[in-house]
């Protein structure tokens, strides 16, 4: 018999107090799920452009690595990709000790911190006078040194590795390269769930891509060559039809052309007079947001994991964003003064009708009412250019894109097929190297002459070397000889290639029948834009 | 006043805002009549059926823990009821008395449970009869309103018409079955007869202010689905057998009076809670008792569905003295502990004065004489003889003659104002009211002391002095000289 029993408000006192607990319980659980699984934490960066470099625009939560595993890859796989780990494909670090390489951001999501990529991976790009210099950032150029490609066919192989065990991830990221130095705890969760996730995620991402795993890599090819990107180039729209919409991408579905629309990177400077302007080297869009957005999937962001508030910050910075100055000064005399006025005179003739140019005052001229074939499509048969690019942009696939963030206010409704390619303004046209939009031509100077070679007469490189980042200051473009690298490590580019011709913007309207010397002058011009 | 001249205009409609505004309102004085003229009729007797009360003042209810733990009278009681009959209050109604253990709101007060009661209740009769004063007993029981049931009440849910824990202390309820009603009314019958063999002038039903009575009449409370629940007809039957089984016991000449809401507003703390009576409803209770002229013979008009409520008694909560005195209540009730958190709260203390306050509304002295003035018209339409009483705040002649002389009732009861003034009849018979210094200010800390202190006036401006010390030593006077003279010198 209990002798001291409670009260029945003593009982339900007591009760209601375990009640209490429970919800208090039940609210920390709820508040620790949230705090943990649900929500997730960003590094914030006070300035634009440290927040365009390493700023998280919301890649990670889908497509990101666990920045262990991610640090942890290079010295698992150091016989494919030696010493200098990502750099190997032109990832750029801004000191030895960097942890994380330029346009890449980290965000922690269910209590993991993540890495994936941002803007800037695609839009910076470096040079050097000399091949001594170090090399110098110039931030919102297009990369001239991404390897894009190789990048991606790396992590694909990595998920069907045999080499990529738990095991063999946890002794990499116990290494004193990673440090990751992880407790027994982590180890269990890393081998019992990241680990089996991470390969989960890779061999999702190899059934996406496999129309590039199978093709040009040393397999038989599918149904047809598919070809590397090289640095700085990028096939936008054919990953987006796979990843984003699961094309087929079989022989039945898709023709060669349309499959090889590498492209290079574009610049990102001086958004705001672009506003309205046709975007895109085929001039798909006329709005800078969704320009941004849509490059923003390319990256990993996904509709559902999309920062949108950290893009914005995004544009906002490069909305007025300068272009960068030529960086070697012109010569104070007046002879070159009497080349630099012939060139701007033979420029504004030949060029600034399709591209603008510098007014009086020295601002670069955006307005289509001054110029009015800026921005606007210039017929593919016109232009002549390689059609392939433009071919890979499909109607059916700008329909899709226009389906994409339905529901938001920021849901795509400009994506539009068009005849050709679109006329850009040339601001900055310097840091922009090699030239045309499949970045066919080295040099401007180059791109004055015609594509068909005869004897004895100059005309544009059938096959050289892109990656270098060394500037030829007197062609305008990166040095595309080889000089100063071993060839191996540079990738050569071959205009016989689909998608990688170096024909058109040639003949009497485009200059590339002027003399040599109004050639000159017309380069020397340019470096002024 | 429209009400007044043509009662039988009044619809529904107009009762239901009456009990929203009207009763808001303070009672028409006429400032025509000379104060001897209020005088006059403020002393003039009442005649009852079987009861004539010298003047129209009555002490109600009035208890404080004066007597044996286990409800034997004690001498202070006697001293106490004294005090009132000395300052020439017409008739007394007894302190809270519970006909049951069961149905104790407080430890230490009086009990009428078993005839053993009755010499001490006969003590109490005779004391005040020598002053020529009436004293009539309320027989009472809790229910759920049971703010120290005492040891004996320790494992035991209290008595009620509903399981539903009260709304304001969490007191926890039990639904009584159809037997421990029957059980009930015997033992308020047993009460009354007690009364009657003890001397005593009368008894009143406790049907007010939250207790059991209140708790079967309400429809705010009640939630039963038997005979003693749904419509009001039903929720009245447990009081009217109630008054039978007192009849049966006391005989129809033993003055019987009922003391009731006139509107429950129940929903005074929490305003998702159900309003409770409408003064329809009471009009229907009211006519019920009569009982063909069988019933009681009087009623005491009140109003608010617990105990306290912000109408009754009518005035300021100090929220210093909450948190002085509630802490003995933390063991009653499931929801103490959460007021007593808001009183300490420097942001909960404030609103809950701020709610109690806007709750009761602007008028304080003659709260529920509107109230009383409709009941009384529709009642004294069927039986003349019925007389009505009403309490709320009342300590001027001018207001008191005023709500007699209107016809909103035919006498008043007093509370605190007379444990202010145990003379004020006295003050009255010559006087509008004490000096303004001697007014009871309706703060309530008599109300609030009584959980733990002797039952007096705790207000420190009312007394003489010039420093705070030497008021509350003129307080401390005040407030002891219930124990004297003691039993033994």
């Amino acid at each position: 018999m209990n002798y001291n029993p409670p009260t029945p408000v003593e009982r339900v006192v007591a009760r209601n107090r375990w009640i209490s607990w429970l919800i208090v319980l039940l609210l920390i659980l709820a508040a620790l799920y949230w705090l943990i699984f649900v929500n997730q934490y960003v590094v914030a960066y006070q300035d634009g452009r440290e927040h365009f470099k390493y700023g998280s625009i919301g890649s990670e939560p889908v497509n990101g690595f666990p920045i262990l595993v991610f640090k942890a890859l290079p010295v698992m796989f150091r016989d494919e990709l030696g010493s200098t780990g990502y750099r190997r494909f032109g990832l750029l670090y801004e000191t030895e000790q960097s942890e994380l390489p330029v346009g890449m951001s980290r965000r922690i999501v269910t209590g993991v911190e993540r890495v994936w990529l941002n803007c800037a991976v695609c839009h910076v790009g470096t040079y050097r006078l000399s091949l001594t210099d170090k090399p110098v950032f110039v931030y919102g150029a297009p990369s001239n040194n991404l390897q894009l490609y190789e990048l991606v066919k790396f992590f694909l192989k990595v998920g069907s590795d045999p080499r990529f065990t738990a095991a063999n991830l946890i002794t990499a990221i116990d290494s004193p390269e990673v440090g990751g130095h992880i407790n027994f705890i982590d180890r269990v969760i890393y081998r019992y769930i990241v680990f089996p996730r991470v390969q989960a995620g890779l061999s999702l991402l190899a059934q996406r891509f496999a129309f590039l795993a199978k093709q040009n890599d040393g397999s038989t090819p599918h149904y047809g060559p598919y070809y590397d990107w090289g640095p700085g180039r990028v096939d936008t729209f054919n990953p987006y039809k796979a990843t984003q919409f699961n094309f087929p991408m079989d022989a039945a579905h898709i023709t060669t052309a349309e499959l090889n629309g590498s492209a290079d990177f574009p610049a990102i400077w001086q958004q705001h007079p672009r506003e309205g302007l046709h975007l895109h080297w085929d001039g798909n869009n006329t709005s800078i947001d969704e320009r941004n957005l849509s490059a923003a999937l390319g990256a990993g962001v996904t509709p559902v994991t999309v920062d949108i508030d950290a893009i914005h910050r995004v544009r906002d910075w490069i909305w007025d964003l300068p272009a960068p100055a030529f960086p070697v000064p012109p010569p104070n005399t007046d002879e070159y003064s009497k080349v630099l006025t012939r060139g701007r005179e033979l420029f504004a003739q030949y060029c600034a009708g399709c591209h603008g140019m510098k007014n009086e005052a020295g601002q670069y001229d955006y307005d289509p009412n001054h110029y009015p074939k800026l921005g606007q499509i210039e017929p593919l048969d016109r232009i002549g250019t390689d059609p392939d690019r433009w071919a890979s942009y499909t109607a059916n696939f700008s329909a899709a894109q226009n389906m994409l963030y339905a529901g938001y206010p920021w849901r795509f409704t400009h994506f539009s097929k068009t005849g050709g390619y679109a006329n850009q303004p040339l601001d900055g046209i310097w840091a922009r190297s090699p030239y045309l939009h499949n970045g066919s031509v080295p040099t401007l100077r180059d791109l004055l002459e015609p594509s068909a070679c005869q004897a004895g007469k100059p005309c544009r490189p059938a096959k050289w070397y892109r990656g270098s980042d060394i500037l030829d200051t007197a062609k305008v473009g990166y040095q595309s000889d080889g000089y100063g690298y071993d060839l191996k490590d540079l990738f050569q580019y071959d205009t016989s290639i689909s998608g990688n011709s170096n024909k058109g913007h040639e003949g009497k309207a485009y200059g590339t029948d002027l003399f040599r010397g109004d050639k000159d002058a017309i380069v020397e011009y340019m470096k002024t834009l | 006043m429209l009400l007044g001249q043509f009662p039988w205009l009044i619809s529904t409609t107009y009762i239901d805002d009456l009990t929203q505004g009207e009763a808001n309102m303070a009672p028409e004085v006429d400032g025509t009549f000379l104060h001897e003229d209020n005088a006059a009729l403020i002393f003039s007797p009442l005649q009852f059926r079987h009861l004539t009360v010298k003047n129209r003042l009555f002490r109600s209810n009035l208890s404080g823990m004066f007597d044996e733990y286990n409800g034997y009278g004690g001498h202070t009681r006697l001293n106490w009821e004294e005090k009132f009959a000395k300052g020439g209050i017409g008739c007394i109604i007894s302190s809270y008395t519970p006909v049951a253990v069961r149905g104790r709101i407080l430890i230490r007060y009086a009990m009428i449970d078993n005839d053993d009661k009755i010499p001490f209740w006969r003590e109490v009769g005779k004391r005040v009869h020598d002053y020529d004063c009436r004293f009539i007993m309320q027989l009472s029981h809790s229910g759920r309103q049971q703010d120290m049931g005492g040891v004996e009440n320790l494992f035991k849910k209290a008595q009620s018409s509903t399981s539903q824990t009260d709304f304001f202390h969490g007191i926890l309820a039990q639904a009584m079955t159809v037997s421990e009603i029957h059980e009930i009314v015997e033992e308020f019958a047993q009460g009354a007869r007690r009364a009657q063999k003890a001397g005593l002038d009368g008894v009143e039903l406790h049907g007010a202010n939250g207790y059991l009575i209140t708790q079967f009449l309400s429809s705010g409370i009640n939630d039963r689905t038997d005979d003693y629940g749904g419509p009001v007809e039903n929720r009245a039957r447990f009081v009217l057998e109630i008054v039978r089984a007192i009849r049966r016991e006391v005989g129809p000449d033993f003055h019987l009076q009922m003391k009731i809401n006139g509107v429950d507003h129940n929903n005074w703390l929490y305003p998702w809670k159900k309003k409770g009576n409408t003064l329809e409803d009471t009009v229907t209770i009211c006519k019920m008792l009569l009982d063909d002229g069988k019933g009681v013979d009087s009623f005491h008009i009140s109003s608010g569905s617990t105990f306290p409520h912000p109408r009754n008694p009518p005035g300021d909560i100090s929220i210093q003295n909450l948190i002085r005195w509630y802490g003995g209540m933390l063991s009653s009730g499931v929801r103490t502990r959460f007021n007593y958190a808001i009183f300490n709260n420097p942001i909960g203390g404030p609103l809950f004065r701020w709610l109690w306050q806007v709750r009761r509304g602007k008028i304080i002295e003659g709260i529920n004489a509107a109230y009383s003035k409709y009941l009384r018209t529709e009642i004294t339409r069927i039986d003349p003889s019925v007389k009505f009483l009403c309490t709320g705040g009342f300590q001027h002649a001018s207001n008191i003659a005023g709500v007699i002389r209107d016809g909103s009732c035919d006498g008043i009861s007093m509370g605190r104002p007379l444990i202010a003034n145990n003379d004020l009849p006295h003050i009255l018979r010559t006087a509008n009211g004490p000096i303004k210094q001697k007014e009871c200010t309706y703060c309530n800390k008599c109300l609030l002391n009584d959980l733990a202190n002797p039952l007096g006036c705790y207000e420190v401006s009312r007394y003489d002095g010039d420093t705070f010390e030497e008021k509350w030593e003129n307080l401390m006077k005040d407030v002891m000289s219930v124990f004297q003279p003691p039993l033994f010198r």
